[in-house]
């Protein structure tokens, strides 16, 4: 399991986080709403669980270990959609 | 005006009409990619020009219409009417610059206005585009300069841009198309965003993939393609740079020169080749280096200064080698089915001109025409020579035969110098068509056949204002409103057709239109109110000559003044220019079926046939093209009518006149019994010139009256005959009024 709640409250992304992570890491994220994602040990996520993180926005820890993670991801989880931002 | 602001204007108006020409063309195929390619290129030289003279506001202008044709180009923006409009339009600023500048020689005054104004035509063209909100636009066009508008640091290095909508079930596939996209080996940019905006997070599927992800990659299309194979949903490619004949790594033409590099080593691995080894490989490492490869490059320079070639040799080889076969491998892999069509092998299709001052030409065509008189000169001593039994009348005359054919050829071909193919003229109208039909609000197609037609540039040139104002015409009078057309069973839109081709030594232009023909009575009404001729004169005309009548002087039918047409100067100066020139314009119309305006040009101002005429003692020149025929009837057959004579052929009657005493001899009485009648047509009008002998048939160069003779009435010109007479050349339209 590469997803996990810490005792704190803190939602805990390891290693290579498979699509099977995306339905618990919604249901974390829904009844904890606050939670903070902390994914420094994240090497790699599924689309699946980026999608969720997306929907989701939640507070991130990082930088994740991953680069394309840290690359690319990143920023869509920080602001949706840089699109929709620059048509606001 | 030095000679490289000279060069710059001859050139830009050679790419503006270049460009108009393939804007033109693309309004009818907006998918030709060749026709997109030349048009920018043009677009591309244009605005190159304009930096080099530093006309900034061209070079400003220019380049916003080549930012448009890139995108479009790239496909990122579709060539819509409106946007080849604006592109016309840059380019009709640039030419209106460009006469500015050739008048005055300095850069025109307020350029930097007016290309402001074509800049916010383009930038007011472009921003709906930009601006749509990203949900909606996911089939839109903008996506790609925004994404490199987001990312301007990777815009040089980016040559292809991908958009990949995933299937919403390819989770289930066991795709994970970030992580794919992510993977791609020469990734620049990557952005990962919502198809549609997220729903509440408890409505949230986490496996339905609700992802639209774009990317901007070093890798060719090609390789990006091979990449992204086996993705479900959507994937967009887009190759940015266009280079559409980039195959692999290397774009062809560079596999060529490393190719024919790689030949040149091979043909010298003898020693004393040291030369030959070194260009080769510094004509390889230039290549590389322009197409960015420059490790390679570097490779290829050290070598190509190394000292010895023993040591060099297999190196150079192995280097070429390995370039092209990596590449060969590449381009190998798979056929992409989505690289557009502009990879095919375009021919290169340089043509090779030549570019001559007009003058020049001009008195090469002068001098030729001097060189037909020398040659009737010649005839004529040719003749007197037969008289006197002289034995070398034979191959004299043998010699002039020859001669006389090389003079023919070599007319021929210096006045074909001057020709110009019609479509110069042809591809200006579309745009004003396009502009008269809405303001009009009639929507009209035209149809151009034979635009390749050729004539004489003064004719070319002539043609111009005529024929607009005849199209003109044929939209404003001629062609019903859409809703009468839709009535009388007719498509809505009307059809102009406008025809040209070449009838032996004349040029056929018809304008046609599927109108609803011309309203004869109203003709005739409105002559008779005009007074352009007498009612009792009207009631004898036939169709055909109350037509006629719209070319008589004041002449107009349009119950209506449009800001168009129909302001009364209209045909009767289009016959005035045409007949100028030699020409001949008639109208023949079918009431509900439409009216077709029919030019009849000279192939060449510069040639003319005239049949020389006696009359008086002197000799006369009679333009060819203006006698229908010559009879001989006996004097008594000439009936007197009134104070004039008229003679009767084939049950027609046609006035005579004297052409002595029109010419201003007294009267005289004829002794001999038959008469010889010139009969001449001109402007539907018959009539006979009796005079007293015919010549012969004579291909002149006419020279217009100047001098004292200027402006004498009745005479065209003159030209020279072979005894050295000169021969007046009679107007008969002038002389018949």
């Amino acid at each position: 399991m590469s997803i996990s709640l810490s005792p704190g409250g803190t939602i805990l992304l390891e290693g290579p986080s498979p699509s099977e992570d995306a339905e618990l890491l919604l249901q974390l994220l829904l009844s904890n709403p606050k939670a903070v994602v902390d994914w420094r040990r994240c090497s790699a996520a599924h689309s699946a669980v980026i999608q969720v993180l997306m929907a989701a926005k939640p507070a991130m820890l990082g930088p994740p270990a991953g680069r394309a993670l840290a690359s690319w991801t990143a920023p869509a989880i920080a602001s949706d959609s840089p699109q929709q931002a620059a048509g606001k | 005006m030095n000679d490289f602001l000279q060069q710059f204007l001859v050139e830009s108006r050679e790419l503006a009409e270049q460009a108009t020409e393939g804007l033109l063309a693309l309004e009818h195929s907006p998918q030709d990619a060749d026709q997109l390619d030349a048009v920018f290129r043009a677009m591309h030289t244009l605005k190159g020009g304009a930096g080099i003279v530093d006309f900034f506001a061209m070079d400003r202008a220019v380049h916003a219409a080549e930012d448009l044709l890139s995108c479009a180009r790239a496909g990122t923006r579709a060539l819509t009417p409106a946007a080849i409009g604006d592109c016309l339009a840059c380019v009709d600023q640039v030419l209106q610059w460009l006469d500015i500048l050739e008048q005055t020689g300095e850069l025109p005054n307020g350029s930097d206005a007016d290309a402001d104004r074509i800049i916010a035509r383009f930038a007011a063209a472009a921003s709906p585009v930009y601006t749509e909100p990203s949900a909606e636009s996911a089939g839109g066009q903008g996506w790609i300069p925004e994404l490199l508008a987001r990312h301007p640091g990777e815009r040089s290095r980016a040559v292809t841009a991908v958009r990949h909508s995933p299937d919403p079930g390819c989770f289930f596939q066991g795709e994970d198309p970030v992580a794919k996209l992510a993977a791609l080996p020469g990734l620049l940019a990557f952005e990962v965003t919502s198809a549609t905006p997220w729903p509440k997070l408890q409505d949230l599927d986490p496996f339905r993939c609700n992802l639209l992800l774009s990317a901007l990659t070093r890798d060719s299309l090609t390789e990006t393609n091979n990449h992204l194979r086996g993705c479900s949903g959507s994937c967009e490619l887009i190759a940015l740079t266009g280079s559409g004949d980039t195959e692999g790594g290397l774009p062809a033409r560079a596999r060529e020169l490393l190719a024919a590099q790689l030949a040149l080593v091979r043909e010298h691995t003898s020693a004393g080749s040291h030369g030959y080894l070194a260009s080769a490989a510094m004509t390889g490492s230039n290549v590389l280096r322009s197409c960015g490869r420059d490790a390679e490059a570097d490779q290829l320079a050290r070598l190509a200064t190394a000292d010895s070639m023993e040591d060099t040799l297999p190196a150079l080889q192995a280097v070429l080698t390995g370039l092209l076969k990596d590449d060969a491998v590449e381009a190998h892999v798979a056929p992409v089915p989505a690289e557009p069509a502009h990879a095919a092998a375009r021919p290169e299709t340089t043509s090779r001109t030549l570019r001559i001052d007009a003058e020049r030409i001009d008195s090469l065509v002068r001098l030729t025409g001097e060189l037909t008189v020398a040659r009737n000169a010649l005839a004529h001593l040719v003749k007197l020579a037969f008289t006197e039994a002289n034995p070398i009348a034979p191959a004299l005359k043998a010699r002039h035969a020859a001669f006389e054919n090389l003079i023919g050829e070599m007319q021929r071909s210096v006045l074909a110098l001057r020709v110009l193919p019609l479509r110069v003229v042809f591809q200006r109208l579309p745009r004003l068509l396009r502009e008269i039909s809405d303001s009009l609000g009639k929507p009209v197609a035209l149809k151009i056949v034979g635009e390749d037609t050729e004539a004489d540039k003064a004719i070319v040139e002539m043609l111009f204002e005529p024929l607009l104002h005849v199209v003109r015409n044929a939209i404003d009078h001629g062609v019903e409103s859409a809703a009468l057309r839709a009535q009388r069973g007719k498509p809505r839109a009307a059809t102009i057709e406008l025809q040209a081709a070449r009838q032996g030594d004349q040029v056929l232009v018809e304008v046609s239109d599927d109108g609803a023909g011309m309203d004869v009575q109203r003709i005739r009404a409105v002559a008779a109110e005009r007074g352009v001729a007498k009612a009792e004169i009207l009631d004898t005309l036939s169709e055909a000559d109350l037509i006629d009548l719209v070319f008589a002087p004041g002449f107009s039918t349009a119950t209506e003044v449009t800001a168009l047409s129909g302001r009364g100067v209209g045909m009767d100066a289009v016959r005035t220019s045409v007949e100028r020139v030699g020409g001949r314009v008639s109208i023949h119309s079918r009431a509900g079926r439409g009216t077709t305006v029919r030019f009849m040009l000279p192939f060449s101002v510069m040639m003319t046939t005239v049949m020389s005429v006696e009359a008086g003692g002197q000799m006369f020149g009679v333009p060819l093209d203006t006698i229908v025929e010559t009879i001989r009837v006996p004097r008594r057959t000439l009936a007197a009518v009134g104070n004039a004579r008229a003679v009767v052929v084939r049950e027609q009657t046609i006035p005579v006149f004297d052409l002595a005493q029109m010419l201003g001899e007294s009267a005289k009485a004829r002794d001999a019994d038959d008469a010889t009648i010139v009969i001449a047509a001109f402007a539907g009008q018959r009539c006979g010139l009796d005079v007293d002998a015919l010549g012969e048939r004579l291909d002149v160069i006419l020279k217009p009256l100047d001098g004292l003779l200027a402006g004498t009435p009745g005479i065209t010109g003159t030209t020279l005959l072979g005894d050295g007479r000169v021969l007046l050349v009679l107007d008969i339209a002038e002389l018949l009024q």
